[in-house]
């Protein structure tokens, strides 16, 4: 036995077994951990194989963004929550056993149809040196000779992460103003979470506000100016009136909703 | 693909190993030094000369300190975090090229560990698996803080992947190859233009020929290597130390080594990319004076990521976010359009004539300011008060 076939017993031999622990680990995230192990293993074997390029394609795609992805996911969910999927009704248990039969048998089956040598690709290894290495004749197979699929296929991806993100877009900035149901608490427009109006101060210059229909929210910025603290004395709005509003007096509730206001512009 | 024997290699990587923790070491005194200068301070210099021992004390502190594990911590993922971001870090350095053949007692080796013909993207794909030592770490810590701070690093890490791998297609394709050694032998070329009668002479650094994807690509390592101004995860105003709050002793120092060595290899690999490597005057005929230029463009970029550190305040998530998405993907992809599209005019496969420059570049560049613009807008209506503040 040749140093290349023990490495690749041992990297096969870590491979499988990380994989089984892949599916037996009951804790999503040292799945996900084996998962990695399982890939980084697999990028190994491509090392094997002569195949520098695919391997680190493998390591840098599957590993470093997918995986990120998942545990991302992973880590976002209360894994207490999940459904158990260890402990699930008799049926699945036995229909999940014979699908998995039926996949080991297909797969099986492949080896001894192709004898388990495995077969030479359509590039022999002298093709490949002539284009000077697997990194060229692989960009070659991808970038001259199958173009127009290679293309059509990123198209389709990216109409297909398009999709998911006008599919994941909440309502209020699909819809245009849409009413909801439930009034929220918002410094700027002053409507109390059970919906009763709050009362306001008039800043002077300024037309009062209208009180809002219980429930509603209005857009941000709608015909309100936003007012900014620069002096504990003087008040000023942004832009308009440069000169500092005579005192509104010492009335504490006036004071409290200018500051409210000035959080919702500072926000 | 040039190789050593493997038991050279294996001696060389052991020196790299070696040289690179204790250039880790000197970096944050290095930093420290640095960053006092700039706050009108002295910096440390109890400890002998200058300083210079305090990356010794530092570290028997550390390892004098109790290595805990939250009670509630997954502990094997807890324990196994540090471990894996120190290891990818350190690995990187060995497909750097110190230099061509040299001959040590008698002895002919080349001056790196492997000549790997992906070599730059194995620093990419280091990069992307050393993430997971500070995702892992800040689930295992079971703390909030830690989890933030994980969360905020794997959205980072991807975004600015993308980015940094998309600004080295250029270089890549001025190289026509994805092997370190093979990019440091076409910048030693000379770039000969002649202006008006006057022939200038220029080394073939790609930071000449590359000028923008050089821009994004130091913005990119910087957020790569989580280092301020992009260093949310661990943004100690807002996530008390975000994925290392749990970690004492000597794990936390492994995130500590981690961080440094990864900002040391991302500096070497700039230095190669981008400026030249071990080449500069009389590299060729002094021997050990390529190293010397490679180490000194290297600690250029170390100062770099310091001055940054010192003068920029943190940037918000959104912002960080933005950056990646709005304005450095589109300038790298237009970068690698138009490094294409000049590499096929000077292969002679196509002829343009030349009012159609003017064009693309009218294009190209009204496209860019629209952008801009349209960015400035947004995000002024979106805080009003950013500008009434004075």
């Amino acid at each position: 036995m040749d140093w290349a076939s023990l490495a690749f017993y041992l990297i096969a031999t870590v491979c499988v077994l990380s994989a089984a622990g892949v599916v037996i680990s009951p804790n999503p995230v040292h799945s996900a951990i084996f998962l990695i192990l399982c890939f980084l293993n697999i990028a190994a074997t491509f090392v094997l194989l002569g195949a520098e390029f695919l391997a680190v394609a493998q390591v840098i795609v599957y590993t470093g963004a997918i995986l990120v992805l998942l545990l991302f996911v992973l880590m976002l969910v209360d894994t207490e929550k999940l459904p158990d999927f260890h402990t699930g009704q008799p049926v699945q248990r036995v229909v999940g056993l014979i699908l998995g039969l039926i996949l080991l048998l297909e797969i099986g089956a492949a080896i001894v149809a192709r004898s388990i040598e495995g077969q030479p690709g359509s590039a022999s290894r002298a093709e490949v040196e002539a284009v000077g290495g697997n990194t060229q004749a692989l960009g070659r197979v991808l970038y001259d000779d199958n173009l127009l699929a290679f293309i059509s296929v990123s198209l389709v991806l990216t109409v297909a992460v398009i999709g998911a993100i006008v599919l994941a877009l909440p309502d209020r900035v699909r819809g245009t103003n849409k009413q909801r149901g439930t009034g929220t608490i918002n410094l700027g427009h002053p409507v109390g979470a059970d919906g009763t109006p709050l009362a306001l101060p008039q800043v002077r210059g300024e037309a009062p506000i209208p009180p809002m229909a219980p429930g509603t929210l209005r857009p941000v910025g709608a015909d309100r100016r936003i007012v900014m603290v620069s002096d504990p004395d003087t008040y000023n709005t942004v832009g308009q009136h440069e000169e500092p509003l005579p005192d509104l007096g010492d009335d504490d509730a006036s004071r409290r909703s200018l500051a409210g206001r000035q959080g919702e512009g500072t926000r | 693909m040039v190789e050593n024997p493997l038991w050279v290699a294996l001696i060389v990587g052991a020196v790299l190993m070696f040289i690179t923790l204790t250039g880790m070491a000197y970096m944050t005194w290095f930093e420290r030094k640095v960053l006092a200068r700039f706050q009108d301070r002295l910096g440390p210099t109890r400890t002998g000369p200058f300083g210079l021992m305090q990356p010794l004390a530092d570290a028997v502190k550390l390892l004098g300190k109790e290595d805990l594990v939250p009670a509630s911590a997954d502990k094997w993922v807890f324990l196994l975090a540090p471990i894996i971001i120190f290891m990818t870090a350190i690995v990187g350095v060995s497909v750097i090229p110190f230099g061509g053949e040299i001959s040590i007692f008698g002895f002919e080796l080349n001056l790196f560990a492997a000549d790997v013909n992906v070599g730059a993207l194995v620093i990419l794909a280091l990069g992307s698996v050393g993430v997971y030592g500070i995702i892992l770490g800040a689930f295992a810590s079971a703390n909030r803080f830690s989890l933030l701070g994980g969360l905020r690093a794997a959205a980072q890490v991807i975004s600015y992947e993308m980015v940094l791998a998309l600004s080295l297609v250029g270089v890549f394709m001025l190289a026509g190859s994805l092997s370190l050694r093979e990019i440091l032998v076409a910048q030693q070329d000379n770039l000969v233009f002649d202006v008006f009668g006057l022939s200038i002479s220029l080394p073939n650094w790609f930071i000449l020929s590359q000028p923008i994807a050089f821009v994004v690509y130091i913005i990119a390592a910087v957020a790569e290597t989580n280092r301020a101004p992009f260093d949310l995860p661990e943004a100690e105003s807002e996530l008390v130390a975000g994925f290392h709050t749990e970690y004492s002793g000597f794990r936390f120092s492994l995130y500590f080594l981690g961080e440094y060595i990864n900002m040391i290899v991302i500096s070497l690999f700039a230095a190669t990319l981008f400026l030249g490597g071990t080449d500069g005057p009389f590299a060729q005929d002094i021997w050990g004076l390529g190293v010397l230029y490679l180490l000194a463009k290297a600690v250029l970029f170390l100062f770099f990521y310091v001055w940054l550190r010192a003068t920029l305040p943190r940037f918000r998530f959104d912002q960080l976010m933005g950056i990646a998405w709005k304005v450095l993907l589109p300038i790298a992809l237009l970068n690698v359009l138009f490094t294409a599209f000049v590499r096929l005019i000077s292969n002679g496969e196509i002829t343009v004539p030349g009012w159609a420059w003017l064009i693309v570049a009218g294009v190209a560049i009204g496209a860019l300011l629209l952008s801009l613009a349209g960015e400035r807008t947004r995000s002024d209506h979106s805080r009003p008060a950013a500008q009434a503040g004075d």
